[in-house]
């Protein structure tokens, strides 16, 4: 090894802490780009694979019936290069165990041709024979939530029917990636389940024999999805068909997307931000190191060493800190990428979902933080390089200070030499001063990221389960129904209020933007399902027109005022101009609410329902729930205390995660930026310090001056850092927002506390441990030696 | 071999009997000091004159209280140094002692006036900041900061950061070793008028022989022990010094 090199370790080694703790903040940026990067190839490769395998559809369509003959004219629509032609219904179950009835989907296996799209990957078990009744496959994380096996029976409400079926196999579909009750934010395994079925079996129970309700669409490779669609839609109109959608609006699809989408931002906007504090980190160390050995250049050079060499050497130094930054990252961002790819499976079903490093984003982020590191010791190195070798044998004059400007402005009397020497110093380095700053500042900011989603989370149940939707129960029925329907179900026993409402399928649209949801009417002066604005208060459903979602409105860049065209999907298909009366604030799901007397009047209808929101008496819940899962006709039921429930222990652990990581980056970000400016401070000063301990100034009071720089720029992180944690969780909250959940900004005292107390104890550690090091100071020295 | 004192008859400040200072050197053993008596009183002008390692620097450091010998007992004003902590030791320097350094030792984010102050500020019973500069002649330039002083100039804050506190005792390790003869000879002015002005026992460390000729008692040290002791009947003032 060449005595440069060896020279290069031995200086490391002696200055290792400080290697680390650059190493460390430059580690959690590239631990996110690093875990986030390699996620989106995860899901990214998985997905293709799953999607390509497994060939999932590009088009989707549900219908009323049209008769199997239909199925030709579909496949010879131009651009179509298969077409599937299903039953899709809706089951119920009584299920052991859960007190409250779950419900799923139920779809058919075609048994006089292959299955040709959104095929399954059968985990275990077999696919129902051709022609025997009461078999279905069922959706593994249904199978899993409950410990159901092949070869287990399981009683089923079937379009208002009894029926036991026999599980025969265990399986997984490409459509059903997130697997989730349509409309909900997460998936709730325990009460949802897909289940697939014999297709003459199927038609037969559903009154569909000879017949589909749902097509889906292979695209051919290049092909555009819209014309298809709209070809889809022209053939199915007169079967009642809905409009046809495409991936895009495919909810499991969504779902996914949406995750990457997420990724994709964090990969960029960490990295970022770590990196920067890192680069800043790593050129003070550097311009230390290089002030430091000011001799020593002078003698290398003297000795025939070339600038270059020299150069070299230190850049080495920063190569150093990146490769440290690049192995505590890789392991970090694997550690976490494993963790997050096991919650993953709570969220999303693949036949196989296993954690792939990406090796290209690994080999991005050495390139990516060694050119930022390279560009932060740049100027250093330049100096080194330039220094005269008979100069940089003299020692340094002393360094140039002014007042700082309070004094300039005339504040004289501060509170001591201490100070002074800290204002003074910071001012002389301004830039050091800031970065430092900014580093601490993003300390506090981290930790208030998972706060603020915590208490979003929490805010957005309450606002959603507590003002906004009254209802004990939300019964839907599989058909929209008579007043007769809605009677019963309102003598249901502990029924103690009861909402009935209409739900029509529609698109709306403005200018060029439209989209499809379920347009509601409910009746005026509604008391459980309500409409609420921003601060909580209920909106009137006005006697004509619309209150749509905020978010609804902004996606289709309409205003209060703006008239829609709603087009309705159902029945005679209605189209017509409605004006938007009113935004509404909520955070789950988009919707569209109209009075029902004002929607059964476009719809041409009389009381039709199609469905009830129920106030439940606690008391009696056992009796309602023994009593309703007898009521047949009924599609599913929404029991808010059962979602409640789910949604909790879902969110809960992801929440933990998540709130450990940033606590880590946040720690790791405080303790490493007040170490390493402690420890340049201890250094660049020690000769300063040390004077002060052989003209009698006591340990304490030499650390004191020591630090007094530091608290000072502690202190004034707070504020800024404070803003910027509020800044980064609103970007994280609007990242994560999605049509099915948005979270609400909320910014606690409570939040902030914790985060300037992790801060300050994080810096409170970190200056104890550099002022450990003022006992070490060299008191003999500083007699003779001049730097 | 005992220093007799210099015929004053004055109360020594400092009573050392067998100074004995061994530094551990890889395997070998290195001895700084071995076995210096030495008495010092107040008022008195010491100079230590040596070559490199005779021992000048340990004993000035144990005298300072910034090292403790081996063996051998080190007293000031009866207390004994010897076995003092190092909160003794902090305040010992503190209360009782002023340096002076090779180097200055300034802290460059300070004025002249507020490198004093920072002494001032914890010293029991100091002068102004202002009456010590002035003492020194630097009236004139108690704004200013180091990086705007000559190295004199520096080296003339350092002697009124280091008598600001009215120390019994003004050690100074080679105050001219940094300055050119013209300034150098400014410095010593300044060490000799505190010590007269102010009767602050000075002990001064120097290669430069001439210096002697300052001092009320010169020190001879040569491999840690003492070789020569010279009483100067008179001391030569400062400005007549010939280099």
């Amino acid at each position: 090894m060449k005595a440069l090199d060896l020279k290069l370790i031995r200086d490391v080694g002696r200055m290792k802490g400080q290697m680390v703790a650059v190493g460390l903040v430059m580690a959690c940026g590239l631990a996110m780009m690093i875990m986030a990067r390699s996620l989106i190839l995860s899901l990214e490769t998985t997905r293709a694979a799953y999607y390509e395998r497994n060939r999932f559809a590009d088009v989707f369509c549900d219908l009323k019936r049209a008769p199997n003959s239909l199925r030709d004219r579909l496949a010879a629509i131009p651009g179509v290069a298969a077409v599937e032609t299903r039953v899709v219904g809706a089951v119920r179950m009584d299920l052991p165990g859960l007190a409250e009835p779950a419900d799923g989907t139920i779809i058919s296996i075609p048994e006089d041709r292959p299955m040709r799209l959104n095929t399954l990957f059968l985990r275990t078990g077999r696919y129902p024979e051709i022609g025997k009744a009461n078999e279905v496959v069922v959706s593994e994380a249904f199978a899993k939530a409950h410990g159901f096996q092949p070869g287990d029976s399981i009683e089923v409400i079937l379009r208002g029917a009894k029926e036991r079926l026999k599980i025969v196999g265990i399986a997984l579909s490409p459509e059903y990636v997130f697997e989730a009750r349509p409309g909900q934010a997460l998936p709730d395994s325990k009460r949802f389940g897909v289940f697939w079925m014999n297709e003459r079996e199927l038609a037969t129970a559903n009154d569909l024999d000879g017949a589909f309700n749902n097509v889906v669409v292979d695209v051919a490779p290049g092909g555009e999805t819209a014309p298809v669609m709209a070809e889809l839609d022209r053939l199915l109109e007169p079967y009642g068909g809905l409009i046809a959608y495409d991936r895009s609006d495919h909810a499991s699809a969504k779902q996914l997307d949406d995750e990457i989408a997420m990724l994709n931002g964090m990969s960029i906007a960490f990295p970022v931000v770590f990196l920067s504090i890192a680069t800043f980190m790593t050129s003070a160390v550097l311009a230390r190191v290089i002030r430091l050995q000011r001799e020593q250049i002078a003698q290398l050079k003297a000795f025939g060493y070339s600038s270059g060499q020299v150069g070299m050497h230190y850049l080495k130094f920063a190569l150093v800190i990146v490769t440290i930054g690049l192995l505590a990252g890789g392991v970090a961002g694997a550690w976490l990428g494993t963790n997050v790819v096991e919650m993953y499976h709570k969220f999303f079903q693949f036949p196989s979902l296993t954690f792939h490093p990406d090796f290209v984003a690994i080999g991005v982020a050495f390139l990516v933080s060694s050119a930022a590191s390279l560009l932060g010791v740049v100027g250093a190195v330049r100096q080194a390089m330039r220094l005269p070798p008979a100069e940089a044998m003299r020692p340094e004059p002393p360094a140039d200070f002014k007042p700082s400007l309070l004094e300039r402005m005339g504040v004289t009397n501060l509170a001591g030499p201490s100070m002074r020497m800290a204002l003074r110093n910071i001012e002389r380095r301004p830039w050091q001063a800031a970065f430092t700053a900014l580093g601490l500042a993003l300390a506090v900011g981290i930790p208030i990221v998972p706060g603020a989603m915590r208490d979003g989370i929490n805010f957005l149940l309450d606002f959603q389960w507590t003002l906004a939707q009254r209802q004990d129960v939300t019964v839907t029925l599989i058909e929209p129904g008579s007043a007769s329907a809605f009677n019963d179900i309102r003598h249901l026993p502990g029924v103690i209020h009861a909402e009935e409402f209409r739900s029509v399928p529609a698109r709306l649209r403005f200018g060029h933007h439209s989209h499809r949801l379920a347009v509601t009417g409910v009746p005026a002066g509604t008391l459980l399902n309500r409409a609420l604005d921003a601060h909580g208060n209920p909106l009137p459903v006005p006697p004509d027109g619309l209150l749509i979602s905020e978010k609804l409105a902004e996606m289709l860049g309409a205003k209060p005022g703006d008239s829609l065209v709603m087009e309705v999907q159902e029945g005679r298909r209605p189209s017509r101009e409605v004006p938007i009366h009113g935004l509404i604030t909520d955070y789950a799901g988009l919707s569209a609410y109209m009075d029902i007397d004002a929607l059964r009047r476009l719809m041409q209808e009389g009381p039709t329902v199609s469905g009830a929101h129920l106030s439940v008496d606690a008391g009696q819940s056992g009796a309602f729930l023994d009593k309703i899962k007898e009521v047949p006709r009924i599609a599913n039921l929404g029991i808010k205390s059962a979602l409640q429930q789910s949604f909790r222990r879902t969110i809960t652990e992801s929440i933990t995660l998540i709130q450990s990581i940033y606590f880590t980056f946040s720690v790791i970000v405080a303790f490493g930026v007040v170490y390493n400016s402690a420890r340049i401070s201890l250094s660049e000063r020690s000769r300063d310090l040390a004077t002060l301990r052989v003209v009698g100034f006591t340990n304490r009071e030499v650390a004191g001056v020591m630090i007094s720089e530091l608290v000072m720029l502690t202190i004034a992180a707070i504020l800024p850092g404070l803003w910027i944690g509020g800044q980064l969780s609103n970007f994280i909250v609007q990242a994560a927002s999605t049509e099915t959940i948005r979270l609400p900004l909320i910014l606690t005292h409570e939040t902030y506390a914790t985060a300037i107390m992790i801060v300050l104890l994080s810096a409170g550690v970190s200056f104890y441990v550099v002022s450990r090091r003022i006992r070490n100071l060299d008191l003999l020295g500083v007699l003779k030696a001049s730097e | 071999m005992k220093t007799p004192s210099n015929g004053v008859g004055r109360e020594p400040l400092f009573v050392g009997r067998g100074l004995t200072k061994v530094y551990a050197a890889g395997e070998t053993e290195v001895r700084a000091l071995d076995g210096v008596d030495v008495d010092l009183c107040a008022g008195e002008l010491i100079v230590l004159l040596g070559p490199s390692g005779s021992g000048k620097s340990t004993l000035l450091n144990n005298l300072g209280g910034l090292d403790v010998p081996t063996a051998g007992t080190l007293t000031y004003r009866g207390r004994d140094l010897t076995h003092a902590d190092e909160q003794e030791l902090t305040l010992f320097r503190r209360n009782a002692v002023g340096f002076v350094f090779q180097f200055y030792n300034l802290i460059p984010s300070l004025t002249a006036r507020e490198n004093v102050a920072l002494i001032t500020e914890i010293a029991p019973d100091p002068m102004t900041p202002e009456e010590a500069l002035e003492l020194v002649e630097l009236g004139d330039r108690m704004d200013h900061f180091p990086s705007q002083l000559s190295g004199g100039q520096q080296q003339r804050v350092a002697i009124a950061r280091a008598i600001a506190k009215r120390p019994e005792v003004l050690l100074c390790d080679e105050p001219t070793g940094a300055l050119d003869v013209k300034t150098g000879i400014t410095v010593l002015e300044a060490i000799e008028k505190v010590n007269i002005d102010l009767g602050t026992l000075t002990v001064i460390i120097t290669h430069n022989a001439v210096m002697t000729e300052m001092a009320d008692r010169v020190i001879h040290l040569m491999d840690g022990k003492i070789s020569k002791v010279t009483n100067n009947p008179t001391r030569r003032p400062v400005r007549s010094l010939q280099w």
